[in-house]
């Protein structure tokens, strides 16, 4: 009996000093009984009405992934491969429904990792990042999404888990994922996000998250809006993917003249007229030849600065390139 | 092998790469934990065994202590002869003795005595999302596994339309009411009806409008046979059509969610078109529905009655049981 006391103590002393103020189902192998894992509900419970208020759905040409909300004032973090490129207006509907709109910041396609920013007057709902990086191997997590894409009805979909494998740039855990979960959040017991959904493995307990850790040291790069790596997260604009839709003589007064533009396209969208005379491309004087190289350089999604003449006034503008119809 | 045990426990979290499965969330030392509840699940839910193949292919909820077990209709319409097990024991020959389609449920009928049914009734609408429910897992012939899940989304009416299908779509006009197009391999198909014809009658009684032949096909069941009189050029002719279930007259396109979640393997092919479901996130798949839903106090919220896909289950709550067993279950004479 001694003996048994030895150890105790000494189990207790040390799991003490190494897990200071963690919750302490987490530093149980198992759930000893039922209260337990009453406890994991409690704890869980306790953050959800936040937690799921600050999850978002972002409503993309093709699909629909989610984010969540880190800041008052409106910054998401999301999946590369849900935003897929810097600078992207994207419609953002919340759990109550409402809609907003947002730009995508900058992501790293080698990790997965994205950022975003709302548009609109805050305060918004969000959440803590766990910023201490203190997640451990058998952690009780649970992850929120808009699984399979928003449904006002269903609201956001909790799955809960424990996290079963820890690498460098990627967690896992054994929390349900599904198409539409990606970009969405994993938080510890405290409410603290802890990762963002990014892949589901071949069996159904399966599942990827990017750790905070990885946004913490892209941060700053992150929020200025930069591409990171050649990952297959996001693909890079392909030089010369970009389409103007426009069509232009050599100006006898100077510059370009605008002979014809093609229908709905960014050119015309930007309010460019037929008869208009372009200036300048990209800071320089407006020539055929330097035209055709400054879009061979630039892809879908990327800008190209004009100044014009239309009638009687001169305009300049940021064109976003769209795609080759 | 106490300290043993200890010394392993303060090792594990700081050296192990990976989480032993067993210690998981659906891992056996989780469902140790929950063996107070898995007494319930053991007594109280049947396994439906195809006599083909002897496999489980479906659960059902004891719901009468004279061998009454609630099953999903769907499914069982899938398997023409099966016998169950409830608790430890066999039992051959059940009979269906009445359905419910609104709600894709069977009433099934053993011959046994003393069942432990499920207590009905519980409100469920207190059942906030992250609450722990326990759910049959895998079965083994006398051993029921449990499955640990939670409340993981709002309760909510998920819709679908009438769960019979007659097969035509209708155009009202002022000289009645017409045949618009019929849908190949229908009832109203097979039977012989045309693109045009005027409805005169359906069920023997004369309709106008739309709303009139929908209201005559509430309440019916796949299978059901329903007699329809339509007026085609001069002729009057009388047909007999077989309503066939929904689900499978328009079986759904597999989204990518769908293959991710195993496809018709492993979804429900009947998951939408119920009054009201709770929801829960606990890894079953088509063949473990059917059987009762627990809190971790062994309290009966619900029944699961349909596996979506990998992350959503849904079942029909405790208190919505009630009346519609209430309609199922034989009239006993004063």
């Amino acid at each position: 009996m001694q003996f048994k006391r030895y150890w105790t103590l000494i189990f207790f002393s040390l799991s003490l000093s190494v897990h200071a103020g963690r919750q302490a189902f987490n530093d149980r192998e198992v759930p000893r009984d039922l209260d337990d894992l009453r406890e994991i509900q409690a704890a869980l419970q306790r953050n959800l009405e936040r937690t799921r208020s600050a999850t978002v759905c972002l409503q993309l040409k093709t699909g629909s992934g989610s984010a969540v909300i880190v800041s008052e004032d409106g910054l998401l973090l999301t999946a590369a491969h849900v935003t897929g490129r810097v600078d992207e207006e994207i419609k953002v509907i919340m759990e109550d429904g409402r809609e907003l709109k947002g730009r995508s910041l900058g992501l790293n396609s080698e990790t997965d990792s994205a950022m975003f920013q709302l548009e609109g007057e805050g305060p918004f709902p969000y959440v803590e990042v766990n910023k201490d990086d203190d997640s451990r191997l058998g952690d009780w997590v649970f992850s929120l999404g808009h699984s399979g894409g928003f449904d006002r009805g269903r609201g956001v979909n909790v799955r809960v888990g424990r996290l079963v494998k820890l690498g460098e740039s990627t967690i896992q855990s054994d929390c349900l994922l599904i198409g539409g979960d990606s970009g969405g959040p994993l938080f510890n017991m405290e409410g603290e996000l802890i990762g963002i959904h990014s892949r589901v493995g071949p069996s159904r307990e399966e599942s990827w998250h990017v750790p905070m850790r990885e946004f913490q040291s892209h941060w700053d790069e992150l929020l200025s809006g930069e591409f990171i790596g050649d990952g297959d997260f996001a693909q890079r604009a392909v030089p010369g993917s970009g389409f103007l839709g426009i069509l232009v003589e050599v100006s006898e007064e100077g510059g370009l003249e605008v002979a014809e533009l093609f229908p709905g396209g960014v050119a015309e969208e930007a309010g460019i007229k037929v008869g208009d005379r372009i200036l300048e491309v990209n800071g320089q004087q407006a020539t055929q030849e330097g035209l055709d190289a400054e879009l061979a350089k630039l892809g879908v999604g990327e800008q190209l600065k004009l100044k014009w003449v239309s009638g009687e006034e001169t305009k300049e503008d940021d064109l976003k390139l769209g795609e080759r119809p | 092998m106490k300290m043993i045990f200890y010394i392993l426990l303060l090792g594990w979290p700081l050296t192990a790469s990976s989480l032993p499965s067993e210690l998981r969330k659906n891992g056996e030392l989780i469902q140790d934990v929950l063996a107070p509840v898995q007494v319930s699940l053991q007594e109280s839910s049947a396994v439906f065994f195809n006599d083909e193949d002897s496999r489980p292919f479906l659960y059902g909820t004891v719901v009468g202590e004279g061998g009454f077990i609630l099953t999903k209709a769907s499914e069982l319409d899938e398997v023409p002869n099966f016998h169950l097990r409830v608790g430890t024991k066999k039992y051959r020959s059940p009979q269906v003795i009445s359905r419910n389609d609104t709600w894709d449920l069977a009433l099934v009928k053993i011959e046994a005595k003393g069942l432990r049914k499920v207590e009905m009734g519980r409100l469920t609408g207190e059942l906030a999302h992250g609450t722990w429910i326990v759910s049959n897992g895998a079965a083994e012939r006398r051993f029921r596994r449990v499955r640990p899940g939670i409340i993981s989304a709002n309760r909510r009416e998920i819709p679908g339309g009438s769960p019979a299908v007659f097969g035509v779509t209708l155009r009202e006009e002022e000289e009645g009411l017409f045949i618009r197009s019929v849908t190949v391999e229908s009832g109203a198909d097979k039977a012989g009806l045309k693109e045009g014809d005027q409805v005169l009658k359906i069920a023997e009684v004369e309709v106008k409008g739309r709303d009139g032949f929908v209201e005559k096909l509430r309440g019916k069941s796949p299978g059901d046979r329903v007699a329809l009189k339509v007026k085609r050029g001069e002729e009057v002719l009388d047909f007999q059509v077989e309503l066939l279930a929904r689900h499978k007259l328009y079986q759904e396109v597999l989204s990518r969610n769908d293959v991710l979640s195993g496809g018709w393997a492993h979804i429900s092919p009947r998951r939408k078109g119920f009054p009201v479901v709770i929801q829960h996130e606990t890894a079953l798949t088509r063949r473990s529905v059917g059987g009762p839903v627990f809190t971790l106090e062994g309290v009966f919220v619900g029944m699961n009655i349909a596996a979506v896909n990998r992350v959503e289950v849904f079942a029909i709550p405790a208190e919505e049981l009630v009346g519609v067993l209430g309609e199922m279950m034989p009239k006993i004479g004063p």
